[in-house]
């Protein structure tokens, strides 16, 4: 028997943890196939894949620890810093090869000063480019989108292991059973917004970023129904 | 644990992805695969044939998460129920995934140079018979080094998530880095040698890559020769950094002992991203005072006169 009610609250978990998922990707500064060819600002691959690379790091993080306690700021905290320090080291060495390897020098086209150290950003945007590199703004943008992405993350895995252990005993298979939804719930989670970024986002600066409302309303929309199944299925395959 | 055990296979956990990084940079060079792609892609179309491999099975994190997810499906299946050692395990299983891999990539380039015959790009196939050896090695380099990472994260310190799901992770995470690092030297540099150094990519010149080389055609070999030296190397240190630094907090600081060490790991975590938001900074200062000339100062300017 599936008590839906019984997990409202880890259903409740989970919507949250999709939508704090749903507003990291708006942080993190991706310039797709473009900024790949140093073309726009930010790193050259796609939302998707670098979000979802930064919050699965932080999954590993958030499992190993909720392995050992059971305190949910602690685990929360832990996805969290695993997906910061994935996503600065990724963008660092993303710094180091458009400045030592590709010769630009970080700038963004979005804005003429850069909010946070308020330098002059046009003068050092190459012609007939949108901008290159990673800006101070666009780099701690990208660490507060890991760090949300980390801590939605943890959050599905953290309520859906629970729903998991109200119906029998932790084991391997039950573990493996939550992870995968959790990363299926962080992929649909972190694909909505892509619709909204369109390819390129700076990070919080860019005006596209005012857009996160609609991607967070059709997160909560979506995961609901994740919630749903996620429920349903950990219920009935838990204890297998 | 042991402090000094954990260390050690942290350390040899560092080694194995740092290896992993260089060698998967360095196979998505060689195929050309990922965002770099698109330019590979594009020149046919605007009259530039070309000798480059094109392969793009997909994206490169879901390409790497199959490739790993693979190779720890195979292992476990031989381990558990073959009784086969470890080390042959991972390296069997590394080995199914590297030819699943080749599969894909030859079938994928094989399909894109025949679809874009009307734009007469040939299909080489002595191109495709001696890169694609090349790409199955790198691959089973990349499969291998994720999965005595993940085999040793799972039996050695304890991780709760099986082995397959374990690689699974890593290959994503191996994907999105290799993807967002080392690729930008291979599509932002090499790809477009003959223009002026430091100024990105013009728009207008999109797809006009560098088809010749220092003799004859270029192809897969003379890029990852030169990604070599920069692009893959750097992205082996990105992920050997993730790896190394993502479980080092934990085992310096062991939640085990007691759960302020456990908040004490994500201090120390905290404090490593701040040092390199303030690296950041300071390449990016340094760059701009050192690089030039810019765009004039309309301002300035103005106010001068």
């Amino acid at each position: 028997m599936i008590d839906i009610a019984a997990n409202l609250l880890w259903m409740f978990l989970i919507v949250i943890g999709g939508v704090l998922i749903s507003w990291s990707v708006h942080f993190v500064p991706v310039g797709g196939a473009p900024a790949a060819m140093a073309q726009a600002t930010g790193i050259g691959t796609g939302t998707v894949q670098l979000a979802a690379g930064a919050g699965l790091t932080g999954l590993i993080s958030a499992g190993y620890m909720m392995n050992i306690v059971d305190n949910l700021p602690l685990i929360l905290a832990s996805g969290a810093v695993g997906a910061m320090i994935m996503i600065s080291v990724t963008m660092i060495v993303g710094t180091w090869v458009y400045v030592y390897g590709v010769g630009c020098v970080p700038s963004s086209a979005k804005v003429k000063q850069d909010p946070i150290t308020h330098d002059r950003q046009d003068l050092y945007v190459s012609q007939g480019t949108e901008g290159h590199g990673l800006p101070t703004v666009s780099y701690v943008s990208g660490v507060i989108g890991g760090a949300l992405g980390g801590l939605g993350g943890s959050l599905v895995y953290y309520a859906l292991l629970k729903v998991g252990m109200g119906v029998a005993e932790v084991n391997a298979n039950m573990i493996g059973l939550v992870a995968i939804f959790a990363i299926g719930i962080f992929f649909v989670n972190a694909v909505i917004p892509s619709y909204n970024i369109g390819g390129t986002i700076e990070g919080f600066h860019d005006p596209k970023w005012k857009k996160w409302p609609k991607a967070v309303i059709s997160s909560f929309v979506a995961t609901i129904f994740c919630a749903l199944v996620a429920v349903i299925a950990i219920s009935q395959l838990g204890g297998l | 644990m042991e402090p000094l055990i954990g260390m050690g296979v942290l350390a040899l956990m560092g080694v194995a992805a740092t290896i992993a990084g260089a060698s998967e940079d360095l196979e998505s060079d060689v195929g050309s695969q990922s965002n770099p792609n698109s330019q590979v892609q594009l020149a046919p179309q605007m009259m530039f044939p070309h000798r480059i491999y094109n392969k793009a099975v997909s994206g490169e994190p879901p390409s790497n998460a199959l490739m790993s997810a693979i190779g720890g499906t195979g292992a476990v299946v031989l381990m558990s129920e073959f009784n086969l050692s470890p080390l042959f395990a991972l390296v069997i299983g590394a080995l199914i995934a590297a030819c699943v891999h080749g599969t894909f990539a030859m079938t994928s380039t094989m399909g894109r140079a025949a679809s874009q015959s009307r734009f007469k790009q040939p299909v080489y196939l002595d191109m495709i018979r001696s890169h694609t050896p090349v790409i199955i090695a790198y691959a089973f380099i990349t499969t291998f080094c994720v999965l005595i990472i993940s085999y040793m994260l799972n039996v050695v310190l304890g991780h709760p998530f099986p082995l397959p799901l374990l690689a699974f992770i890593w290959g994503i995470t191996i994907g999105a880095i290799g993807s967002s690092t080392g690729d930008v030297h291979y599509g932002a540099e090499r790809e477009f040698q003959q223009f002026e150094f430091g100024s990105g990519l013009n728009a207008s010149n999109s797809g006009n890559i560098v088809r010749f080389a220092e003799s004859g055609l270029r192809n897969g070999y003379d890029n990852s020769w030169f990604c070599a030296k920069f692009g893959g190397p750097v992205t082996g240190i990105a992920f050997g950094m993730t790896v190394f630094l993502g479980s080092w907090v934990t085992t310096v600081f062991d939640p085990a002992v007691s759960v302020s060490r456990g908040w004490l790991s994500v201090v120390a975590g905290i404090i490593i991203v701040f040092i390199l938001i303030i690296w950041n900074r300071k390449i990016e200062v340094a760059a701009r005072n050192a690089f030039g000339p810019y765009k004039e100062d309309k301002i300035e300017e103005e106010a001068a006169a």
